[in-house]
């Protein structure tokens, strides 16, 4: 029975290892590769208006970071590319969830799964019995007899079950030194192991706790599966429908709308004799001490493009930093049930740790934001110091005037390359502190109960 | 089986301590998760309502602020959703991972489409409970923890013997023993979807389907609990083999079989469509403007008559080179959504090997929240920006005078719309 239960598992490991890490590696090509066109596509656009530039946009991949292949985490339930313009903020998209076969919520199996849902069963499998079977055959009466103490049978299962939790972490050493080759910080991938390691061990103390105290196999086995139960499914079901209720996300479009409201007041940065303007005008007349902006010796339109963008990303960031926090509000009232679950904790950890939480996905929003910023801000600078005020103005009239508001193809170069990476490790793991004191905690208190657990069997 | 044997076995499965409890697990998580759903669809039906308002007070301001029908198009935005379907509560299916709700305009549609305004990330990876997942995954566990050990247990105590000697037939009282639990827990699951199908006003055709489901769903797990149970074994062996049977037929099959189809079928990278797309509308800019409105009318040639572009701007070029940049990744963005049609029909023979996932799948279907509707959601749409642009096309190629009225003539999205068949 355990030797099939064991080859079961150390076969679903390995293929699950294989299949992720595969998946991941593809993704990770085809991301660079996007980002390599994208790139080229853009610098390799000849003369034009900037302005033109600034609506052809560029677009941004999120490239997964080496340890998603132990646990891909948000990384296919979130949009991979952004597209960045002016004016605008868009949101990721094309996540995989939304392509791939839906075939049920247990579907999507990578080793973090594995590990954190499927393994702790087979320990329940594999060690249910340990003690209470000691007690049905009436053996333990016997060990005692021979001066085998309550501690040395509890610590000697507890040993042979604990090799076989660490057994089954060898296909996660494989992929951790990996991902140290990929260039990850072996801090990360030592306090992602030594994490997974400390669930598994918890798991096997609840395991043996449990099956010291069972009066019958029987009963053993109805509670483990009955609490593992509790904790993988309904305790994290509980949390989302709490963390959903209690504090609501209601997403872009809603926030959209509000920022519209507030941006009318704000004035089009493409219409530059938008009276929202004219204290932003005298500012500038008085600086370089004209009369009026045909006399500048910059292109106001090119000023006003850039003063409008400011202001606009100003309000944008305003309202994309609201959403952001009330999804990390949602995402920390669901990890706060970890203090229940450690399946929530560990799954909240190890996302952390891999780069594939709800923390890094922020990041990459945030990190191509400023992106977009940058670029269509020197573009907008090219604009204001490039080209006569009185060719732009006169640019869809008359052709010659076209011609020369269109600047340099070297202006483009201003396109950083860009390669997103998480955190750096030592900045997840303080990230992670929360979840692993969670799961610090559960084990203490595991540990606790198994040693009242191991004097009550001494005292039989 | 005699008269009173049904009255007697029911005043002993009522004293089953272990077997009650199981019972009012199951009323609570299934209550729990019908509960959960609701308060959902609520949530989804309130954020609707205050989107539409949000939206036709927006549209209102943006369109009396325009003068000529070329900005009015441009700066007037059109909010489109899929409500949530009286039986979404039970199951609220892909509504977290693929886009229910947009905002578009008159532009390109291709760039505006794969806009996602979906729940948090870290909401939708751990996955709601609602009633399909309770039904698809905990129902079954709940049926082999109530139903393994009715004769093993027996076995155990050392009484079965005795039993099946006084019982006039060994095999109908194992019958009566385990389609008594079995009902009841059928029972305890699905009476809160009816008060939840009440409660939600969802129509009593729906409901009876999904519960048909449910049952069916029930029986397999019951029999294959009945039937394992018999074997001459300990219970805690037949226990574990049936939670082995869990694994295969919840985890490893449907996993297997999700990999094996995305990889089988491959899809168009989303990349593609939107560079693409991108490189057709900005290149019109520098290409002469004969180029572009050829191509436009070719799609549309009544037309033709006044495609001539004689100044820099228009706004009719402007909007016909938006329809071109569609035109030009038409192909590919047919293939995406074939090719995600055929994974979702290739997932539905793949579940018939699964009964969790075909559970979740149906009652998905049932509900309206599956893949296949919310791709019929993105078809709508499509339907509707055409509807936009063939509003839109007459006054911008006839030259027509802005009519700040024309705003009640504008095509409204209908979310109630029939789906395609």
């Amino acid at each position: 029975m355990a030797l099939w239960a064991g080859g079961v598992l150390a076969a679903l490991l390995i293929t699950t290892s294989l299949v992720t890490v595969a998946r991941m590696d593809a993704e990770r090509q085809a991301r660079l590769d996007h980002q390599q066109g994208a790139e080229d596509a853009f610098t390799s656009q000849p003369d034009r208006h900037p302005h033109r530039m600034v609506h052809y946009g560029h677009y941004l991949f999120r490239l997964p970071s080496p340890l998603t292949a132990m646990e891909p985490g948000v990384d296919p339930v979130t949009g991979q590319a952004i597209f960045l313009e002016g004016h605008r903020q868009n949101t990721a998209a094309g996540s995989e969830a939304n392509r791939s076969a839906f075939l049920g919520d247990l579907s999507w199996p990578s080793p973090a799964l594995l590990y954190q849902f499927f393994v702790p069963l087979l320990l329940i499998l594999l060690g249910y019995a340990a003690v209470v079977r000691e007690r049905e055959n009436r053996t333990l009466v016997a060990l005692m007899s021979q001066g085998v103490g309550g501690g040395r049978i509890m610590s000697g299962k507890g040993l042979a079950l604990g090799a076989a939790a660490a057994l089954s972490l060898l296909p996660a050493l494989v992929i951790g030194g990996r991902a140290v080759l990929m260039g990850e910080a072996w801090s990360a991938v030592a306090s992602m192991l030594a994490v997974y390691m400390g669930y598994l061990v918890l798991w096997c103390v609840l395991v043996l706790c449990i099956s010291s105290w069972a009066r019958t196999r029987g009963a053993a086995l109805t509670s483990l599966l009955a609490l593992w139960l509790v904790v993988t499914l309904v305790i994290p079901g509980i949390a989302v429908h709490w963390a959903a209720t209690t504090s609501p996300s209601p997403g872009k479009i809603s926030t959209d709308f509000a920022m519209q409201a507030e941006l009318r007041t704000m004035g089009d940065g493409h219409n530059a004799s938008d009276p929202a303007f004219a204290a932003f005008r005298d500012r500038v007349l008085s600086q370089y001490d004209v009369d009026e902006i045909e006399e500048l010796p910059v292109n106001w339109r090119g000023l006003v493009a850039e003063h409008s963008e400011a202001k606009l990303t100003e309000l944008m960031n305003r309202y994309a930093e609201q959403r952001m926090t009330q999804e990390e509000a949602q995402a920390r009232a669901v990890g706060l049930f970890g203090w229940l679950s450690p399946y929530l904790a560990i799954g909240n950890a190890s996302r952390t740790l891999s780069g594939a939480d709800l923390a890094t996905h922020h990041r990459f929003l945030r990190e191509a934001e400023r992106v977009r910023f940058d670029f269509v801000q020197s573009l907008n600078r090219a604009h204001a110091e490039q080209m006569a005020y009185a060719d732009d103005i006169n640019r869809s009239r008359d052709a010659a005037a076209e011609r020369r508001t269109r600047i340099s193809a070297d202006n483009w170069k201003v396109l950083e390359t860009f390669e997103f990476e998480p955190a750096p490790a030592a900045e997840r793991i303080e990230r992670a502190l929360p979840a692993v004191a969670m799961l610090a905690l559960w084990l203490a208190a595991a540990a606790a109960a198994s040693v009242i657990a191991a004097r009550r069997l001494g005292l039989q | 089986m005699s008269g009173s044997a049904l009255p007697r076995e029911f005043w002993l499965v009522l004293r089953d301590r272990a077997f009650v409890a199981w019972l009012l697990a199951t009323l609570l998580l299934a209550g729990f998760a019908v509960w959960s759903g609701s308060r959902e669809v609520g949530q989804q039906l309130e954020l609707v309502h205050e989107l539409t308002r949000a939206d036709d007070e927006d549209r209102r301001t943006t369109f009396g602020q325009q003068s000529d029908w070329g900005s009015a198009a441009y700066y007037t935005f059109h909010f489109t959703h899929e409500p949530p379907s009286e039986l979404a509560f039970a199951a609220l299916g892909q509504r977290d991972s693929m886009p229910w709700k947009h905002r578009v305009r008159m532009l390109a549609l291709e760039g505006q489409i794969y806009e996602s305004d979906l729940s948090n990330p870290a909401i939708a990876l751990l996955g709601r409970f609602d009633f399909a997942f309770f039904a698809a995954l905990l129902l079954p566990v709940i049926l082999i923890a109530g139903l393994i050990d009715l004769r093993a247990g027996e076995r155990d105590a050392g009484r079965l013997e005795l039993l099946e000697a006084t019982a006039a037939s060994a095999a109908a009282l194992w019958r009566l023993r385990g389609g008594l639990r079995l009902l009841l827990i059928c029972l305890a699951a699905l009476l809160p979807l009816w008060i939840g199908g009440i409660v939600n006003g969802a129509g009593a055709l729906p409901v009876l389907l999904a519960s048909g489901v449910v049952l069916l769903h029930a029986a397999f797990w019951g029999l294959l609990a009945m039937t394992v149970g018999s074997r001459q074994q300990p219970a805690v062996v037949l226990l574990i083999g049936m939670i082995a049977a869990w694994l295969v037929f919840a985890l490893v099959v449907p996993s297997t079989a999700r990999v094996a189809i995305d990889r089988m079928v491959e899809l168009p990278a989303l990349a593609d469509i939107a560079l693409t797309q991108r490189e057709t509308v900005n290149d019109a800019w520098d290409l002469p403007k004969e180029a572009t409105m050829t191509r436009f009318v070719e799609r549309y040639p009544e037309w033709e008559h006044s495609a001539e572009i004689s100044r820099p701007f228009e706004w009719k070029w402007y909007y016909a080179f938006q329809q071109v940049g569609d035109q030009s990744v038409e192909e590919i963005s047919e293939a995406l959504r074939q090719g995600r049609r055929k994974r979702d029909r290739y997932a539905g023979w793949a579940a018939l090997l699964s009964p969790p996932a075909l559970v979740e799948r149906t009652l998905q279907r049932l509900a309206g929240t599956d893949a296949v509707s919310l791709l019929e959601y993105e078809e709508k749409v499509r339907d509707f920006h055409r509807q936009l642009r063939e509003f839109h096309y007459p006054r911008l190629f006839e030259d027509a005078s802005f009519d700040p009225a024309g705003i009640d003539q504008l095509p409204r999205f209908d979310a109630s719309a029939a789906n395609a068949p």
